[in-house]
């Protein structure tokens, strides 16, 4: 899983070397500008791409320390890591899925409803909120019942 | 003069004799969670942008609306929360066990279950909302208004997205409980949600704590 990893670090690296970049050049670029001469109490610092590009670091990061920590819980060494892995190697078990259910539809119709009335009104959240409440129920428990119980 | 078939000069991969190795990938569940949380990440990136921008362009009003918050209240309301990780934690531990419910008497928290910790997780979050509730309704009452102005509506933008998504976070702890109380037997699938809901918990804890540094300390 080591690959996989490291791409996360460059990338988190990659973006606090940005993030700095571009705070430093936000600044001298706002003090050089000649409308903001006697400005020398005001960083000049422009937040909304200095936030967004540090916590895409954050965003990278997260998932870097995610793949480190399972690493480090199950050992892992992936068919990507291995020089000498065949293509079978990499298509292993994925999980369980389910073949197929009404309950994301359902889902979808309560949560447009939720949307819809933040739009034209609020009424009519408060008729797609227990929708969408019972769909989650229903998608989330459908394994969970009837031939499924156990 | 060498003899070389049609197939000479061609390599071809092997079909190796040995066993291929024993591949543990980490869960899709969890790893789709991840993913997601690094959106979640990206969501408040927006909010925090949006703070930030309104509090460079009027410190004075900041400086005004700012001095109204009650930060030692804050303060006990933020360690609720983050204790609320540590229990929350012990629950994974207790379901990583396959230790749904308690296996002593109901005070003996050291020999909890799953069940009995997320109920004490479950308690301090909504204590942490409610506290949330009340800490608005004083705000409100000193004149910060989420359509007041600028600092209002950052405000309450910021930590109304955080509450929700605390309550959203209650709301799949109570899914989570439901689940185990409707298999007989706690397996891996069980686990696994349980442990999925507590990386969502923990990262709504992290965002707090940016928030009460941001809003609260730094001002």
């Amino acid at each position: 899983m080591h690959i996989n990893r490291n791409v996360f670090v460059i990338l988190t690296v990659f973006f606090l070397l940005v993030a700095a970049l571009y705070t430093a050049w936000s600044v001298i670029d706002f003090h050089s500008n000649p409308a903001h001469a006697g400005a020398t109490h005001v960083l000049g610092v422009e937040w909304v791409g200095t936030i967004t590009l540090a916590l895409c670091a954050g965003l990278s990061g997260l998932i870097a320390f995610y793949l480190a920590m399972s690493q480090r819980a199950v050992g892992g060494v992936l068919p990507e890591d291995r020089q000498d892995a065949e293509i079978d190697d990499g298509d292993p078990e994925v999980g369980y899925f389910s073949p197929w259910s009404w309950w994301p539809i359902a889902l979808a119709f309560g949560a447009a409803l939720v949307f819809l009335g933040l739009a034209v009104g609020i009424w009519v959240s408060f008729i797609g909120a227990p929708i969408a409440f019972l769909a989650i129920v229903g998608w989330y428990y459908e394994y969970y019942r009837g031939n499924f119980a156990r | 003069m060498r003899d070389i078939g049609h197939n000479g000069i061609v390599t071809s991969t092997t079909i190796r004799p040995t066993p291929s190795p024993v591949i543990n990938r980490p869960n899709v569940t969890q790893v789709g969670v991840i993913v997601w949380l690094g959106s979640e990440v990206m969501f408040f990136a927006g909010l925090f942008a949006i703070y930030f921008t309104l509090r460079n362009f009027s410190p004075e009003l900041w400086a005004e609306q700012t001095a109204k918050l009650n930060v030692p209240y804050a303060a006990v309301n933020t360690l609720i929360l983050v204790l609320s990780s540590v229990t929350c934690q012990m629950g994974v531990f207790a379901a990583e066990k396959y230790r749904a419910r308690r296996t002593g008497g109901p005070l003996q928290f050291w020999k909890w279950g799953m069940v009995e910790w997320i109920f004490l997780t479950y308690a301090m979050g909504a204590v942490f909302v409610v506290g949330q509730i009340f800490e608005y309704g004083q705000l409100v009452s000193e004149h910060i208004a989420f359509t007041g102005d600028s600092y209002g509506s950052a405000f309450y933008l910021t930590t109304g997205f955080h509450a929700l998504h605390v309550t959203g976070g209650l709301i799949a702890f109570l899914l989570l409980l439901g689940r185990t109380f409707a298999v007989k037997t706690f397996t891996h699938r069980e686990a696994v949600t349980a442990i999925t809901v507590s990386y969502y918990w923990h990262f709504v804890d992290v965002v707090w704590i940016g928030l009460f540094a941001v809003i609260y300390i730094l001002k």
